[in-house]
């Protein structure tokens, strides 16, 4: 039985329109997670010059989205720094990105936990179970054992809810913003509540380069996922015109609620308020203290509901890596396999999540103060794989990039100038975080702050794993070689996207 | 002559029981079958090329099986990858086909559950403007 292309006619895949494409892109970067996750933390970088970090942050981020729509095109279809750092950089490379995202996923999830529990807590007013950690540990498990079921059985929301959630979403978030600044110009704001000054958006104004560069590890974080906007617009209805334009009105949305909320908070309560805040519910207290109870707790269901959605857009990929190495013999091949009802990765899911317990409940018992201590190891995991990204995108496309200024810019600098930034910060924040009094938690472990120790533990556990599996025979996949783009690829119109349909006949 | 019966196949004991009711019908009205293995995946972030082969490979699996079952029921059939989601798929591939019915698995399950973990079947029904059979797995 021959298996043959049936012409595709009104089957085509679910395209995405314009507001689709827009949501799609700021809710794979969760801007109510990230805030309450980040914002205190960047406050006690650089204090009022939080909103100008969180710009200029955003500049490597824009670089690396550069290298990928350029590797999107090598790839179609969305491929991931599994798939294109090994076609650029062969296989050991490729292997050890694809490890890096793994990693960072059971790492966040850990984080995402966290703050589930804690804000889930603040949403019933139930505050002495939100300062028990074993409280918000507990509540935190059974989080992300919620979320991996929901992951394997496959259940996604619609495009609609996606819209209605995320626009209530940042019209909480804005409105938050908008009465804060209202009561810092009133004068009913908190006691160290400062009127905001036009050197607070200025990178210029930032006297310490370790701040700076702890400010970036932690904003590399605030704008993960922002990525998926430039891949999944390859997909949209009008690929003419939409993708391009849905990238640049969620770019501005998010980088304004970024800057809108964190110069609002910093108004509010003063720099040293928030840096100083141990709780790690700075956006649930100030909440409370702009918009008084109960509708605090919108800001709070925002936070929550951002952070169920942030779900989606991390184990969703990280198990389609864990698929992709799978099915390219560079993992297990049990990896690869598909529920036979749901239709899901469901091994690699059920795996991811038990991993992100073990590391959840394990962080926990060695640091006090996880929520911080995980978000700068996710950052170096992050900063690593978005880096390493940039660079296969200058090297896969070595031999265009003389061909026209164009592509000498877009695919040639700009990558490789956020590779750099993002590798400086990586090597910048590994020598900050060996020392163990620049951990949140001031633990020392080895004599190493905890989130370096595990963070790059990790890393070296995935190197030993490589090995492991190159010598126990696995050379198909090691014996591949770089590949190098085809000449005149970036000139030739994307590759169209495979037939609709195919039918078995 | 009236179109074939469309059945929704991905090889679970609901799709096994609806496969086999199809083939007796088709077999007693003297119709086709066309059975439809139905895949989705969530464009956002990541690798979604080898998702979509993944699952379009196990697809090919489950139709190459039907078409063995159709050949020893004696019926003509012939196989489909739809790629979106099921529900709507085999709406509008009924419609491409002009099929007299669209068959489905069922897996018995309580309505609330169903509702949770979603069914088609369930979806179906309510979408569908052609008559939806629906078996439940043995």
């Amino acid at each position: 039985m021959a298996t043959r292309q049936v012409e595709s006619k009104g089957l085509k895949a679910d395209a995405l329109g314009f507001v689709s494409s827009v949501v799609i892109g700021v809710a794979s970067t969760a801007p109510g997670y990230s805030l309450a996750a980040v914002l205190a933390l960047v406050v006690v970088a650089v204090g009022v010059q939080a909103p100008a970090v969180l710009i200029l942050a955003f500049l490597p981020m824009l670089f690396i989205a550069a290298s990928y729509y350029y590797m999107n095109r090598a790839d179609p279809d969305c491929g991931t720094t599994f798939s294109w750092v090994t076609r650029a950089m062969g296989p050991w490379a490729g292997w050890i990105g694809g490890w890096a995202i793994i990693v960072a996923d059971v790492i966040v999830m850990a984080n995402l936990a966290q703050i589930a529990g804690l804000y889930g807590f603040l949403l019933f007013d139930w505050q002495s179970a939100a300062d028990s950690t074993l409280a918000v540990t507990f509540v935190g498990v059974i989080w992300i054992a919620v979320m991996t079921a929901i992951c394997v059985i496959g259940i996604e929301l619609s495009a609609r809810t996606q819209v209605g959630l995320l626009g209530a979403e940042v019209i909480t978030l804005a409105l938050f913003a908008f009465i804060a600044l209202y009561k810092v110009y009133s004068g009913d704001a908190l006691d160290g509540s400062v009127k905001p000054e036009l050197s607070w958006f200025s990178p210029f104004a930032i006297n310490s380069t370790d701040g700076l560069v702890a400010g970036l590890l932690v904003a590399v974080f605030i704008y993960w996922g922002w990525d998926s906007t430039v891949c999944v617009n390859e997909e949209t209805t009008d690929s003419g015109s939409t993708p391009g334009k849905a990238a640049i009105a969620s770019t501005i949305i998010l980088v304004g609620i970024y800057v809108l909320v964190a110069t609002a908070a910093v108004a509010f309560a003063g720099a040293e308020a928030i840096a100083n805040d141990e709780s790690g519910d700075t956006l649930g207290l100030l909440g409370a203290e702009v918009l008084g109870t109960p509708w605090d707790k919108i800001v709070i269901i925002a936070v929550l509901t951002s952070a169920a959605a942030s779900t989606q857009t991390t184990i969703l990929p990280t198990a389609r890596t864990s698929l992709s190495m799978a099915r390219a013999k560079a993992m297990p091949e049990r990896l690869g396999v598909i529920h036979p009802r749901y239709l899901t990765p469901h091994v690699s899911t059920i795996l991811m999540g038990i991993f992100s317990v073990l590391w959840y409940v394990g962080l926990t018992l060695i640091s006090e103060n996880i929520l911080y201590d995980s978000i700068a190891a996710l950052g170096l995991m992050i900063a690593f794989y978005y880096g390493i990204t940039g660079f296969a995108c200058a090297i896969y496309y070595r031999r265009e990039l003389l061909k026209s200024a164009k592509n000498f810019v877009l695919v040639g600098v700009a990558p490789v100038l956020g590779g750099l930034i993002l590798l400086y910060v990586l090597v910048k924040s590994i020598i900050d975080l060996s020392k163990p009094a620049n951990s949140e938690s001031g633990d020392s472990w080895l004599g190493v702050g905890p989130p370096l120790v595990i963070g790059v533990g990790l890393m070296l556990f995935g190197v030993v794993l490589m090995f492991i599996w190159y010598s126990q025979g696995h050379r198909e996949f090691f014996r591949r070689k770089p590949e190098v783009a085809d000449p005149g690829s970036l000139e030739a119109p994307p590759p169209a996207q495979p037939a609709e349909t195919a039918g078995v006949a | 002559m009236a179109g074939p019966l469309l059945v929704g196949y991905d090889g679970t004991p609901g799709a096994q029981a609806a496969a086999a009711e199809a083939l007796a019908l088709a077999a007693d009205l003297g119709a086709d079958v066309v059975f439809a293995f139905a895949y989705w995946t969530n464009p956002q972030g990541g690798d979604v090329a080898d998702m979509l082969a993944a699952l379009r490979e196990l697809g090919e699996g489950h139709l190459r099986d039907a078409q063995a079952l159709a050949e020893r029921a004696g019926v003509t059939a012939r196989g489909e990858l739809v790629s979106q989601a099921p529900s709507t798929g085999l709406v509008a591939l009924a419609d491409q086909h002009d099929a007299r019915m669209i068959v489905v698995g069922s897996y018995g399950q309580p309505p609330l559950k169903g509702a949770l973990v979603g069914s088609t079947a369930h979806k179906l029904v309510h979408l569908s403007e052609r008559p939806v059979l629906v078996v439940r797995a043995r």
